[in-house]
Order: structure tokens, then sequence, then C-alpha cells
């Protein structure tokens, strides 16, 4: 049984979560009503996957994110969010989380959502598309750095198919290639980007520890 | 340019205390050598005048009358000296009576209207004074021009004061504007929203006559937060966010996509792109057939703009759309294309049966002129 955490600062919106994922027979271990309380009960409960709300008191969803990906590489987060917070979306994505929901969604949809995300799929939605393909063309316009990830055409292509509100099966017909080859690409574009933010946080450290020498 | 006062008041604040300044020292000159002059008790009663107007300024309206009045007075003042003066004294290129209080009138001038203003009074004092020396003196010219360079440079300057005040306060309250509608989405987003969202989701759940107010509470939310996160037009540099003016589009069927980061374009730009994208959107809902979704992805290449607006509708079959096309048919060839190579920019179809139609909207960055 998959078990997961709820992190969300409104009681309304947590129970409404909780309940749809019980309805459907997934094990809700803990919930938070605020992030510092959400990483601690992670930490102690060790979900398979952290639901997560992203404007919350004291810690907000992208700081929890990070710091439960860091703590349990096993445990992964999907993100619920109200529409139109992109960049924060953007900030947990690169910060570890593998999935991102509006809030409207129905609750089948989210009880999709959570079965993917334990099973480390990413959850693309169009708009999270459209973000990472954003952050990308912003990298490689930005000159100045030279570690900067890229996208191959064939990432760039899929990513503009899921932004157009394609499903991985029509995409997979259209480009004759299979569904998991989709998944990959999907997955493929997330890997980097997260790998590039540890790697911006790491340069980040050092410079700071060498000035601080 | 009267309007602004309280961006001028202290440029008319430097002006008065020039004046003040300046009859202090015309006075103190007079009363070292009155006895000098042919009729000292008109160069006194002229001082008084003088005085009587110099307190008087503090007090009158800046209108347009009241400066023409004050050039008048610092040149019947310079011309008194024809009188008040020995001819003697005013050939070998003595002092004028009022000496340097009549550049306040200049100086006026030039806050009022800018250079243009500060060179028309100095001209005009110029020209009266050389006529009541007779002929120009070179101490004289000498003294004109330096009033005159005296009016250019500081109604250029006032000008430039003018001008970048008003871009301080605009972009203040820009920054005004912002502050206060972050604070607006921080607090709607804690509650109305999500009320909203809520209700949309619930009322889905339920079905029926709930799932249509579901719907309407979504819209809803959807207005309301495009209303509290999109950002005014650049006061600096006059371009805007094409992402938050797509925003307006999204809804139920329609999902908006696009980066984190605002795209920016000149504001002309982006409204006809807008303009462009609200045809598209159009013509998928007249033509892509009942219940279709549509999706608008924005990207930015850095030299160009691109919007793909894609619907999962009935699509048409090869040569339907160059038929349709020709027949003048589609909302698409015209509203869309037009406004797109005006731009600059171009415009790609594909469609097939049963696919959805996707429309490509490519529009080059101009450098804002």
């Amino acid at each position: 049984m998959i078990r997961v955490l709820v992190a969300d600062d409104h009681p309304m919106w947590r129970d409404a979560v909780v309940r749809d994922l019980e309805a459907a027979g997934i094990e809700v271990v803990a919930t938070a009503a605020d992030g510092g309380e959400a990483v601690r009960r992670a930490a102690a409960v060790r979900p398979d996957v952290v639901v997560t709300d992203l404007q919350m008191p004291r810690l907000d969803g992208v700081e929890v994110t990070r710091q439960v990906v860091a703590a349990q590489p096993t445990t992964r987060v999907l993100v619920l969010s109200a529409s139109g917070e992109q960049a924060d979306v953007l900030e947990a994505v690169k910060a570890g989380a593998t999935g991102y929901l509006v809030k409207s969604a129905s609750a089948a949809e989210l009880v999709d959502a959570v079965r993917r995300t334990a099973e480390g799929d990413p959850v693309f939605t169009p708009g999270l598309a459209g973000l990472v393909l954003g952050e990308f063309r912003r990298l490689a316009i930005a000159p100045s750095d030279p570690l900067a990830p890229e996208l191959t055409d064939r990432e760039t292509e899929v990513l503009r198919l899921v932004a157009t509100g394609l499903s991985y099966k029509q995409i997979a017909t259209r480009l004759g290639i299979s569904h998991r080859t989709v998944q990959n690409h999907v997955q493929n574009t997330l890997g980097k980007l997260q790998l590039h933010n540890r790697v911006q946080l790491v340069r980040y450290a050092i410079e700071r520890g060498l000035d601080h020498e | 340019m009267l309007s602004d006062s309280s961006v001028e008041a202290p440029l008319w604040r430097g002006v008065a205390a020039f004046r003040a300044l300046t009859l202090g020292y015309a006075v103190v000159l007079f009363a070292t050598r009155s006895d000098l002059y042919a009729r000292p008790g008109l160069g006194w009663v002229t001082l008084a005048v003088m005085a009587a107007w110099t307190a008087g300024w503090w007090l009158l309206p800046r209108r347009p009358g009241v400066l023409v009045v004050d050039l008048a007075l610092a040149c019947a003042a310079a011309a008194m000296t024809v009188v008040v003066d020995t001819p003697e004294r005013i050939a070998a290129g003595a002092q004028t009576l009022p000496v340097i209080w009549p550049a306040g009138a200049v100086l006026a001038w030039a806050v009022w209207r800018g250079w243009r203003g500060g060179l028309a009074a100095a001209l005009v004092l110029g020209t009266v004074d050389a006529l009541a020396a007779d002929r120009l003196s070179g101490n004289t010219l000498h003294n004109n021009v330096l009033v005159l360079l005296l009016g250019t440079i500081v109604g250029y300057s006032a000008d430039l004061f003018r001008t970048s005040h008003l871009a301080l306060r605009a972009a203040l309250a820009a920054e005004a504007a912002t502050a206060e509608r972050e604070r607006l989405a921080r607090d709607i987003h804690d509650s109305v929203l999500q009320v909203l969202a809520y209700v949309q989701r619930r009322g889905r759940e339920l079905g029926g006559e709930s799932a249509e107010l579901g719907a309407l509470a979504g819209e809803q939310e959807h207005r309301l937060r495009t209303l509290v996160t999109s950002a005014p037009a650049s006061a600096t540099t006059g371009q805007v966010d094409v992402g938050s003016l797509l925003m307006g589009f999204g809804g139920d069927r329609v999902v908006v996509v696009a980066p984190a980061t605002p795209v920016l374009l000149p504001r002309g730009d982006a409204d006809e792109l807008t303009a462009a994208v609200a045809a598209a959107v159009d013509n998928v809902s007249r033509h892509a057939g009942d219940g279709a979704r549509a999706w608008l992805l924005l990207e930015d290449e850095g030299a160009d703009v691109t919007v793909t607006i894609r619907d999962d509708g009935v699509g048409m079959p090869d040569g339907r759309l160059a038929e349709a096309e020709r027949d003048g048919r589609l909302g698409v060839a015209q509203s869309v294309r037009g406004r797109v190579q005006a731009l600059g920019g171009r415009v790609t179809v594909a469609s097939a049966p049963g696919e959805g139609t996707e429309l490509g909207l490519r529009v080059p960055r101009r450098v804002p002129t």
C-alpha cells in the first residue's frame, strides 16, 4: 500500500485530499498544517509520497521539498498548488518534486497522480511542461553559465507536445516511439534540471565558503 | 506646464530667493553712491517698486499673466536707468539701476517654459537694455550674454528636472501598485481563491447543477487570479509580459501554458499578438466542435516569441484549410495571419481529421522605437 503524508495549511483542503486518497485505498500516514511540521513528520514516518501545498506558514512548499528529498531520497514529492503560482512550482520541481497538480483537479486525477508519483513516474501537466521548457530556454539564453543543461531535439519535441495537451499515448503514436520512451524523455528533462540545481547550490556554497575564509 | 505645481515648487522657491538677494545687492550699490545719480529720489521709488514686487512674488500665483507682468517690470526697472542716471555714466558703461535683479524674471520664464522661455525672456530684456544704453557698451553686451546663457541653461535644467521627477513619480507609483497587488494576491490566495477552487472541485464531483456551479466558481477563480497577478506595463521600458496577457484566455476549456519568467514585448506588439491569439481561440470555439479543448503554449526563443494554439477538435482533412482560406471563410486566414504578418511574423497551420488543429504564431522581438 502507498503511504502518503499530506501537508496543507487549509484544513478544508487537507481533509478533502485525505478523504479522496483514503477512499481510493491509499494510506494517509500523517498530515501537517505547516512546512516545519511536514518536514519533521516526513522524517518520522518516512512516507512514499509527500503531497504538499506551496504556500504554507513558516516553511513554504519549495523548502519542504528540498529538505524532504535531501533527508530521504526515496520519498517523492507531489506538489498540489493553486494555478498561477508558476515561479514557485518551477522552484519546487528544481528542488526535487516529481509532480505537480492544480488544486482544482478531480479526485480521480489526484489519486492517479499519487500512484504515478509513488512509482517514480513524473506527473507532468501541460503547465509544468511549459515551465520546464521555459526554464531550459532561459538557461540557454543566459550566457553566463557554461554548465547549463540543454535539451536534445527529441526532448524539446516531447515537452512541447506535452505542453500543448497531448497525452503520452498520443505522443508515442505521433512520434512512432513507445510509451515508455516518452516517459523516459520527460523524466530526463526533469533529471537534468534537478541536477543542475544541485550543482548550482554546491557551487554557491563553495563560493560563499571561500569568501568567508 | 504650470499644472504640476508640486514638482516645480522648489524651482520657484529658488527664483524667489534669487530675487530677494539681487534686490539687496541693488539697494546696497545704490545707497553707497546715490549722490552720483541724476535723480536719486526717483531711483529710490524704483527700488521700492522692485522691493514690493519681490515681496509680492511669494504670494502671487504662477500664472502666465503674472509672468508677463514680471518680465515687463524687469524691463521697466532696467529702462529707469536712463531717467535716473546721468548720460555720462551710462555712456561709460555703468551698472543699470536694478543691476542683476531683472535676471530673476528670465529665471522665472526658464522655470515656466524651459530653455525656450529662458532664451526668449533674456532676448527681450537684452533688447531693452541695449536701447536704454543707447549703444551696446562692452559691459552691457557682456552682462546680457551672461543672462542669455543663464536663462537657457536654467530652462534646460528645469525641463530635465521636470521629466526626471515625473518619471521617478511614475516608477514609485508602479512600485506601490505592484506591492499592493502582491499583498492582495496573498490575501486572496489564502481565502477567496481556495474556496472557489474547492467549490469547483466538489461541484464537479457532485455532478448535475452542482457541477455547473462548480464550473462558474472555477471561471471566477481564474478571472480573479489573473486580475491580481497581471502586472502593469513597465513604466521605464514600455514592455509588457505577454504571459500575463494570455492568462486571460484560460478557463474551463482553454489551458494557458507559459514560462515562469515574464515574456516581454513592446506594448503595441504584445497587444497585437494577444488580439491574434484571441481570433485563434475564437476560431476554435466556432469550428472545432462541441466540447473541444484548447491549449495555448507561449515560448520565448530570444529573437522570436511563439504561441502555439492546439485544439483537440474535429480537425480538417488535407486541403480543406487551403480551400476554406481561398473562400475567405476562415477567421484564421484574416485576423490571425494579418495581425501576425503586420508584426513581421508568420503563421503555420497543421491539421488532420480527428486530430484537431494546431496553429503556430511566430513573432520577431523588435527593438522598441
